[in-house]
């Protein structure tokens, strides 16, 4: 049977940093390629995005909320460390109490874990509808150069059997023990980075590449096969780097490349970019989605456009509805003035 | 701040997170938030619960500056500065005060269309309360 992407939505909130303003603070932006970058009002958290976007996402099917199975919530930057999370998005959406819901948390690379849980699921449900929804604002501590490229952002995604944009073609994950990039210790309330570069580097692409080579082989495809490449994006450089090691190019990138005007949206990266390459695909298209978290781990996952339905909100109009802050007022915004 | 216990706040998260108001049996007309005695006919008691659009206009408005707003509100005016607060004629017919985010306050105007959605209201007890507040749409 075939199973898939039925409705999907993105929400960026409206602030804007640009990299000019960090420069001014700092002396420098460290953060490649990324322009400026989205975030969060003071009254917004990764809940409230989540609950924007399963709405949107349900709405573009459109798919009542009771309908829905199955909820799987991703995050990397929660509002609490133990609480269920997905309860809060799950209730005030209208989703049935009784859809068994999972939050999933610990890397970057939770919004595809998610996804793939929810293709699981309908796959052994056939009627039944699951909601993913990825909603992410890392927080790093000012003085560390990681935070210069943390961004903020949401996408969510309907998953069923029936009325399709995307067909699912099939999914190949890698796990692997690296450490020392991109952790958060129990204790600490930010992120830590040992800034061992070349290393944290080989931990991205040995994961990538292998989930990414082994999806490529099990369908018996070749990379130019591919129209659009969505690979995950802690700045706007990572993903060609990983891209050319497997034989994709900036082209297939192109419509996807969302951190060049959002920066890192860490679990949210991969189904924010998705959402950006399914607003522009075309009937017969195919999608390459190649995810990251450190730690580490790598899911790939290779769709089929069957479809020109989209959804009501593009990814595009959410980059361009923006206002400007400065640095202070990012300072404000971020609670890191206290 | 005004406290509010967090069973007393549980109970009401129905009309916070999802706006259910309530029919009127006797009436037709619909309480929001939800009343005791009906509101319009002041008779009746008995209720149906309906999910209410969240869609609406504002009917007035106020903008809350700096030394304005309530003790649980000045951190969010000190941070982010003037906020807008409104009446909102409910397209079901109860007026509703909320605040409205996602909006520079200069453009909020009478009769401008808004529509409920999920924000944080207040921390209270290291206890996010999340609520409506309206936003253009």
């Amino acid at each position: 049977m075939a199973i898939g992407i039925s409705g999907y939505s993105a929400y960026i909130p409206r602030f804007r940093i640009k990299k000019e303003d960090y420069a001014k603070a700092w002396g420098l932006f460290s953060a490649a390629g990324v322009a400026e970058k989205s975030v969060m009002g003071f009254d917004e958290d990764v809940l409230t995005a989540a609950a924007k976007v399963t709405k949107r996402a349900l709405e573009s099917v459109p798919t009542a909320p009771e309908k829905v199975t199955r909820f799987a919530f991703a995050s990397t930057s929660p509002p609490y460390v133990e609480k269920l999370l997905s309860g809060t998005v799950l209730y005030s959406v209208g989703i049935p109490n009784t859809a068994f819901c999972s939050d999933h948390t610990t890397s970057t690379r939770a919004g595809t874990e998610a996804m793939i849980v929810g293709f699981e699921h309908v796959m052994s449900n056939p009627s039944g509808r699951a909601v993913v929804a990825a909603a992410d604002a890392p927080i790093a501590s000012m003085w560390d150069s990681i935070e210069h490229a943390l961004g903020a952002g949401a996408a969510a995604f309907v998953l069923s059997g029936d009325n399709l944009i995307a067909e699912l073609e099939g999914h190949a994950s890698y796990a692997s023990e690296y450490f020392g990039e991109r952790f958060r210790p129990r204790e600490a309330p930010y992120l830590h980075d040992l800034n061992v570069k070349k290393f944290a580097e080989g931990s991205l692409l040995t994961n990538t590449t292998r989930a990414g080579s082994a999806l490529l082989k099990k369908l018996n495809r070749k990379p130019e096969e591919y129209q659009h490449v969505v690979i995950q994006q802690p700045d706007a450089r990572v993903p060609a780097t990983v891209a050319a090691r497997l034989n994709f190019t900036d082209a297939q990138l192109a419509s996807s490349l969302v951190s060049k005007s959002l920066g890192d949206l860490g679990a949210a990266s991969v189904p924010v970019a998705l959402a950006s390459a399914l607003d522009t695909a075309k009937v017969g298209d195919k999608i390459m989605v190649i995810s990251y978290g450190s730690g580490a781990g790598s899911d790939a996952m290779s769709f089929k456009v069957v479809s020109d339905r989209k959804t009501q909100v593009r990814v595009q109009t959410e980059m361009d509805r923006k206002e400007y802050i400065d640095y202070v007022k990012y300072l404000k915004l971020k609670g890191a003035i206290v | 701040m005004a406290h509010v216990s967090v069973p007393m706040y549980w109970r009401t998260i129905p009309q916070r997170y999802k706006m259910i108001g309530q029919k009127c049996k006797k009436c037709g007309a619909v309480n929001f938030p939800p009343k005791g005695v009906c509101k319009y006919c002041q008779t009746s008691s008995e209720f149906e619960e309906v999910q209410l659009s969240g869609r609406g206009k504002v009917h007035t408005f106020v903008l809350i500056s700096a030394g304005g707003a309530p003790p649980e509100f000045a951190e969010q005016e000190k941070a982010g500065g003037q906020y807008p607060v409104a009446i909102v004629q409910l397209e079901e017919g109860p007026k509703m005060i909320g605040q409205i985010a996602d909006v520079d306050p200069k453009e909020v105007k009478i009769d401008m269309p808004v529509k409920a959605e999920l924000r944080k209201i207040y921390t209270e007890e290291e206890v996010i309360r999340y609520g409506f507040k309206f936003v253009p749409g």
